[in-house]
């Protein structure tokens, strides 16, 4: 089976800072990559890098066969490369509705009509019908986590870059963002989801990548990742006998 | 349900008609104007209407692009130096004057913004006064427009005043009507993401640069559009005055004051800075002075301006830019 998305050798260097050494991985249809590592690790580089906000020093990345390192921010959006950020940066003037209509014109291009319409369906998808019209500075932490969801995926992205929808959510919050991720994976999205609420990524992943120093460590079934050695030594900090 | 969106349709359809009702109102109020209120209203009326304008398009770009300019006197200056030029120098009609000077103002934007969009924030605030500053220097240096002695403008004693009222009315409905189109349209999104989080928008699939462009290109013309207006109703124009950064120190306080990234803000700041202006006319010395502290007091009491405090607090959208999800019938 071919990967949606590929990456060999990833690296990028701030000066003499080499935040990350060598990563790689395949992401394939319809899967859902948990990526963990200990803070300083590069996770949230490493989606910069995949989106185009930086740019990698050395490596490739594969996306639907086409090597995208030289590609703008805007190429990848436009052919489906969608995120959600830490911290939300949800437009706050602009209603839950307007953010999801802008993904959509902008994102995939389309009328603001058919935007609207999708928006519609989005609201639906992320439960929040109620608040469709409510400014997003004066949505709560989850429905702005929600928000972000909606709006990466007004976009129409192959792959979804998930960074932390988890952080800072109470644990039946966290039961309505995982909600929201079986019912993308129902809808047949591709997404890689850093995240260090790790019980909860664990529920919805189907494989995990974890990173440490830049580099990645180990790769593989998630109850295997989680109890493997490079595991505890790297991210619990249990150390080696 | 169906009731319920029923009333909804119901209730937008009177709030469309009263705003119908009001715009109306106003327009009629403004077209008898200079017929019932006298020269002095007729006056303060101009210059509301081009100060709002101006300070429309500076609100585009700082209020919705993040362009904070301090060099829009560049594209007033040029306008009025195409007006002097023009009528004074070759004889020409003033609509000469005004197709002119929009054609050079959009050349000359089109110039400058190879250099200061590569500069951000902060350093393209100083790029574009040093531009504005740079005319100045070279405009009292320039023998063909008569160095620092510049012109009077005759053609302004020559024109009738109603009718030039009823332009200077035009050029401000005309600066609404290009913001309100802009901010309905696709573009507006754009421009109100962009207001909010110019790094999100990108990663949304904003396109920043051609959006900023396009916002500075339009800024560009209808500022000088209107600059070619206000050089009409000073009737001279030297260096001095022409390049001055008073005239965005004007737009910076009708905008803050009004509320940045509104459309109704420019509106109302402009009304207050014409009206606080002539109240102020007798204290000359002060006046920048006591208008800077009201404009801190203002900040200090509502931060977004006094349309952006109503807006945030009574969900106020007189224009009606906001996207509405329609009711199913």
């Amino acid at each position: 089976m071919t990967p949606i998305l590929s990456v060999k050798d990833l690296a990028i260097s701030f000066g003499s800072n080499h935040v990350l050494r060598s990563i790689n991985f395949d992401l394939y249809e319809n899967e859902v990559l948990g990526v963990v590592g200990p803070n300083g690790a590069g996770k949230t580089v490493m989606l910069d890098i995949l989106t185009g906000v930086l740019k990698n020093t050395a490596g490739t990345i594969t996306f639907m066969g086409q090597e995208i390192s030289k590609k703008s921010i805007y190429e990848r959006v436009r052919m489906g490369i969608g995120r959600t950020f830490q911290i939300p940066k949800s437009f706050e003037g602009m209603t839950a509705y307007e953010n999801i209509i802008t993904g959509g014109v902008y994102g995939a291009g389309m009328s603001e009509k058919a935007a609207a319409a999708q928006a519609e369906e989005i609201l639906d998808i992320i439960g929040m019908n109620e608040h469709a019209l409510t400014f997003a500075g004066k949505l709560g932490l989850l429905d702005r986590k929600r928000l972000e969801i909606g709006v990466a995926m007004a976009s129409k992205p192959k792959v979804i870059l998930f960074d932390e929808v988890a952080g800072g959510l109470t644990e039946s919050e966290i039961a309505g963002v995982l909600e929201i991720v079986a019912k993308m994976r129902k809808l047949g999205y591709s997404i890689i989801w850093i995240e260090h609420v790790i019980q909860t990524m664990l529920k919805g992943t189907d494989r995990v990548l974890c990173m440490a120093n830049g580099v990645d460590v180990i790769c593989g079934e998630p109850a295997m990742v989680m109890s493997s050695r490079e595991v505890e030594e790297v991210y619990l900090g249990v150390k080696k006998k | 349900m169906k009731n319920n969106h029923s009333s909804l349709r119901a209730q937008s359809k009177t709030a469309s008609l009263i705003k119908l009702i009001v715009a109306a109102v106003i327009l009629i109020v403004l077209i008898v104007m200079p017929f019932v209120g006298g020269a002095y209203i007729r006056n303060i009326l101009i210059l509301i209407f081009l100060y709002m304008a101006v300070s429309q398009m500076w609100n585009l770009l700082a209020g919705y692009t993040g362009l904070v300019s301090l060099g829009m006197q560049a594209f007033i200056g040029l306008a009025g130096y195409v007006l002097a030029l023009t009528t004074q120098q070759y004889g020409k009609p003033i609509w000469l004057a005004f197709i002119l000077a929009a054609v050079i103002a959009v050349v000359f934007a089109l110039i400058i913004s190879l250099p200061i969009f590569k500069m951000k924030g902060v350093y393209f605030t100083i790029g574009t006064w040093i531009i504005a500053e740079a005319l100045y220097v070279f405009f009292a240096n320039w023998a063909f427009v008569k160095y620092s002695i510049g012109y009077n403008i005759t053609v302004a004693y020559r024109m009738n005043l109603n009718t030039f009222y009823y332009l200077c009315l035009v050029i401000g409905i005309v600066s609404i009507a290009v913001v309100l189109f802009i901010l309905r349209s696709k573009t507006g999104l754009a421009l109100m993401a962009m207001r909010d989080n110019e790094d999100a928008a990108e990663v949304r699939g904003v396109r920043l640069y051609r959006t900023k462009l396009m916002c500075f290109l339009i800024a560009s013309v209808v500022t000088a559009i209107a600059g070619v207006a206000l050089y009409l109703n000073l009737a001279y124009i030297r260096p001095t005055n022409a390049f001055s950064i008073e005239w965005t120190v004007s737009m910076v306080f009708i905008v803050i004051i009004g509320g940045i990234g509104t459309i109704e803000g420019p509106i109302i700041g402009a009304i207050i800075y014409v009206l606080l202006s002539q109240i102020l006319y007798n204290f000359a010395g002060y006046s920048n002075l006591i208008l800077g502290i009201i404009a801190v007091i203002l900040i200090m009491v509502a931060p977004k301006g006094i349309m952006g405090y109503l807006e945030e607090r009574f969900a106020w959208d007189i224009f009606g830019i906001r996207r509405r999800i329609k009711p199913k019938s």
